[in-house]
């Protein structure tokens, strides 16, 4: 691979990362979201692909692929499930924040983590390490997700939004940090699905809807 | 290794088998095995620091124990005082407790603390570098706090006195974390010769922080006023042992720790700092003596003794900073050595008082002093040796306080003619308030033992009272014992003292002489034991001589003067409550006693009257004026910080990213 197409690749992937989470912040339809998600976790295995074949090394290769299976099969499919349990409420009716001021936010979010990691690119600037900001401005709109939407199920991929964010800066910064740590984290991000996932269930049981704001009376 | 080190891994090895026998011995014999653990762990400790008193050092580091800096450990004659100090005292608390036990209080998770509880008061003082004082500082804090709280299940109170020494010790504890790692900025690590060496560097604002932070923190440990209010709570809702082993011996760590740092760390430092320890010193004796004339409780008495007590070591230690300030080590030297041996007495007779009042709430169940009297028929030894600790804590020839005060009088009035206004005005009050505080010293101990133990019962519970278990008695007599010895032959550990007081300052020892103490610098002698020889010849005088003298006379038994009252009865002799009057009138501005006096008529007439209901309370007026305000102000924080939970989960994630956008901008606007 010659150095000008691996930047280039890098470059389409990293903007994949952060144009699909800026789709998650516009798209209100659940079942939108979940399949931007699943493409946002192909692009994180891309990125992490397009590193193992710079750096020829099989370690990172075999990571990309689980990525690929967890972020883009395992999760979306998960999520999926928990959405047809919703039944027939499958819209994000009623951010709090509305979809313009989101986008723009999104826009300020993206500004304030090129600036906060400008530092990190300076201790060694590479391709890589430039393309670290994306993936800080990824955990930051997905914390942003998590705290405006209503519906249990945004709010668990906002989570995940977070957390592709964070496997990113990872890779981009560190480039692999090492297998057993990644299949750590991947297992505990399963866990956190499926047990966010029966939550939700429960919730919906007991509260006949999953609008957080409606658990208010739970304060002492 | 030397005699010290191997002392000392016997009492390592020692507290760790006690903590191992509480859990694995059955019930039945749990507690004399940890007694007797215990016991030869402060016996071991005794023999170390009394090795390191007379100079054997010995140092070690394991710096596999904690992480980072490790754990240092060294012993130098200070610090050998306070190790002698703890390890005695434990022995004589250990063999007490063994019978104090069966009181309820051989559970496992209690009898584990006790020797967890020794091991880290001998801590304290052997530790040699910043991170492993502090450890060993919360450790005590800690072990020290689950056996205040040992018995919360009985008593209301306290859970409430575990809550304030709780919160008062992890400020203090804040305070000289502060303190101690500004101290050890500069410094190449964290050991003691390193911190020494950099001390210098400091500048004078800093020094003078670190030194007021350390003094709080250490402060409150010792019970100064105004960080005295956990003290009169935790001191009596604890199990008589451990109040014993707090007030005796944990309590000395907070003025070896303002020692420590002020005189050896910071070398000296400048006048303010001494005239500040000075001014608290003298503060917390007048009214730490003042709360203890007036209590009716014996173990809160006991306890404002303890303020009292420390008042007055801090008055000796801050008089030495002054005069090696001020340039005058000889001086300094002296009052520190005062200091150092009125510290060993109070150790001495505050464990013999504890342990005598343990012994009485044993028997009687009560703590109230107008409660009890007429404890002599029923528990002969223990009203001895409370009798024996109240002439030691009276400051009275032969007492054991007395030697102690009078050493720092003479430092103090010898030191008069010291330049500058400030110390011409502190050096004089503080003389007076010396004085002050042993002329009430004496009404208090009066009252606690004359009250207490002798006349008649009040109360059926007294009236019943049995003496205690030997072992207990045994506990006593060991503590009898040191108060006697440092009453009337102080001059066994005192050249020791002033040795290592001498060497601190690095001056010749001040005080010397083996039957009379001699000063060196300043004209002064007095010889204990010759005065206590001639008290005893005076007193047998007074006795023997009318005998002799009127026994030819006839002599013919009558009943005794009751007024034509009728037998005289338990009501008609002096309670506590009464005793206190006068002085209560006399200091009525500085306490602001609550009285209430409610009398009731005869339905018949007005002029008959049926009854009279009296009661006083005598709250704590710095804890009043100081505490409320701030403790209103903490609640009203906390419900302004309970709007912030509005039980919305969006609001909460909000706060976290609000937190973190804000943050992070920060990090931009500031790079």
């Amino acid at each position: 691979m010659t150095a000008a197409l691996y930047h280039q690749l890098l470059d389409l992937t990293a903007g994949a990362l952060l144009l699909t989470a800026v789709l998650v912040v516009w798209r209100r339809d659940l079942a939108m979201i979940i399949r931007i998600f699943a493409v946002q976790g192909v692009a994180l295995a891309a990125l992490v692909g397009v590193l193992a074949a710079h750096e020829g090394s099989v370690e990172l290769a075999v990571v990309a692929l689980g990525v690929l299976v967890l972020r883009a099969g395992v999760l979306p499919a998960l999520l999926r499930r928990a959405l047809a349990a919703a039944g027939d409420d499958r819209r994000e009716t009623r951010p709090l924040v509305n979809v313009a001021a989101s986008l723009l936010a999104a826009a300020a979010l993206t500004l304030l983590a090129l600036a906060v990691s400008a530092p990190i690119v300076e201790l060694a600037p590479s391709p890589t390490t430039r393309a670290a900001p994306i993936g800080v401005a990824v955990v930051l709109i997905g914390f942003f997700v998590l705290v405006t939407r209503r519906r249990a199920l945004s709010q668990l991929v906002g989570f995940l939004l977070m957390d592709n964010g964070i496997t990113a800066v990872g890779f981009l910064v560190t480039s692999g940090i090492g297998l057993v740590v990644e299949v750590g984290v991947a297992l505990d991000v399963l866990l956190v699905v499926l047990v966010l996932g029966i939550l939700t269930g429960r919730m919906r049981e007991v509260f006949g809807g999953t609008d957080l704001d409606e658990l208010r009376e739970l304060h002492d | 290794m030397s005699v010290v080190g191997a002392a000392l891994a016997a009492t390592g090895a020692s507290c760790a088998g006690g903590v191992l026998a509480a859990l694995a011995v059955p019930r039945a014999r749990r507690a004399l095995v940890v007694g007797m653990l215990t016991c030869v762990a402060g016996a071991c400790a005794t023999v170390a620091g009394a090795a390191a008193m007379l100079g054997h050092t010995w140092a070690a580091e394991l710096p596999g124990l904690l992480p980072l800096s490790g754990v240092v450990l060294g012993v130098d004659a200070l610090g050998g005082v306070f190790v002698a100090v703890g390890g005695a005292v434990a022995v004589a608390v250990a063999l007490y407790g063994i019978g104090y036990s069966r009181h309820g209080l051989d559970g496992r998770a209690v009898q584990a603390m006790v020797p967890v509880f020794v091991g880290s008061l001998l801590l304290v003082p052997i530790a040699a570098d910043v991170t492993t004082l502090l450890v060993a500082w919360e450790l005590m804090a800690l072990t020290s706090l689950l056996l205040v709280v040992a018995e919360h299940r009985r008593r209301a109170a306290v859970a409430s006195a575990g809550r304030w020494y709780a919160v008062m010790t992890h400020l203090g504890f804040v305070a000289i974390l502060i303190g101690l790692l500004v101290l050890a900025a500069p410094a190449a690590d964290g050991s003691f010769a390193a911190v020494r060496a950099a001390a210098g560097a400091l500048p004078p604002v800093a020094a003078g922080a670190v030194f007021v932070l350390c003094l709080v923190g250490f402060g409150s440990k010792a019970g100064i006023v105004p960080l005295h209010a956990w003290l009169p709570r935790a001191h009596p809702e604890a199990p008589s042992p451990v109040s014993a082993l707090m007030s005796a011996a944990m309590v000395n760590l907070g003025v070896y720790g303002i020692v420590r740092v002020g005189l050896d760390l910071m070398g000296g430092g400048t006048r303010w700092w001494w005239l500040l320890v000075m001014a608290l010193g003298a503060v917390s004796a007048v009214y730490g003596i003042l709360q203890a004339v007036v209590s009716s409780d014996l173990k809160r008495l006991l306890a404002y003794s303890t303020t009292e007590n420390m008042g007055l070591v801090l008055v000796g230690v801050g008089a030495c900073g002054l005069f090696a300030a001020t340039g005058n080590p000889v001086l300094a030297a002296l009052a520190l050595t005062a200091a150092l041996l009125h510290l060993l007495g109070h150790a001495a007779f505050k464990t013999l008082l504890f342990l005598g009042a343990g012994s009485v709430l044993h028997a009687t169940g009560t703590r109230d002093l107008d409660e009890l009297g007429g404890l002599r028929a029923g528990m002969p030894v223990t009203t001895a040796a409370f009798g024996l600790g109240a002439l030691a804590a009276s400051t009275l020839p032969p007492g054991t306080a007395f030697v102690g005060e009078w050493l720092l009088l003479q430092s103090l009035v010898h030191g008069l003619p010291a330049p500058g206004v400030a110390t011409s005005i502190v050096l004089p009050v503080a003389v007076a308030a010396v004085a002050l505080t042993a002329g009430l010293a004496v009404a208090t101990f009066v009252k606690a033992f004359g009250v207490g133990f002798l006349a008649r019962p009040r109360s059926d519970a007294a009236a019943a009272a049995r003496e205690s278990p030997p072992t207990m008695l045994a506990g006593m007599a060991l503590a009898g014992v040191a108060c006697v010895v440092l009453a009337v032959a102080p001059t066994v550990v005192l050249p020791v003292l002033a040795t290592v007081a001498g060497d601190l300052l690095a001056v010749a020892p001040p005080v010397s002489g083996a039957v009379t103490v001699e000063l060196a610098g300043v004209t002064g002698a007095l010889s204990p034991l010759l005065l206590a020889t001639a008290l005893a010849l005076a007193a047998a005088l007074v006795v023997v001589l009318p005998r002799l003298l009127v026994a030819r006379r006839a002599r013919r038994a009558a009943r005794l003067w009751d007024c034509g009252a009728g037998p005289l009865s338990a009501r008609m002799e002096y309670t506590a409550t009464s005793f206190a009057e006068p002085l209560q009138r006399v200091f009525d501005d500085v306490l602001q006693p609550v009285q209430d006096i409610d009398v009731t008529h005869h339905r018949e007439s007005a002029y008959l009257v049926q009854s009279v209901a009296y009661r006083r309370l005598v709250p704590d007026r710095v804890e009043r004026r100081l505490y409320t305000p701030v403790l209103a102000a903490a609640a009203a924080w906390g419900r302004v910080g309970r709007r912030l939970g509005t039980g919305s989960v969006h609001r909460y994630l909000g706060y976290g990213f609000v937190g973190l956008c804000g943050l992070l901008v920060l990090l931009v606007l500031t790079r």
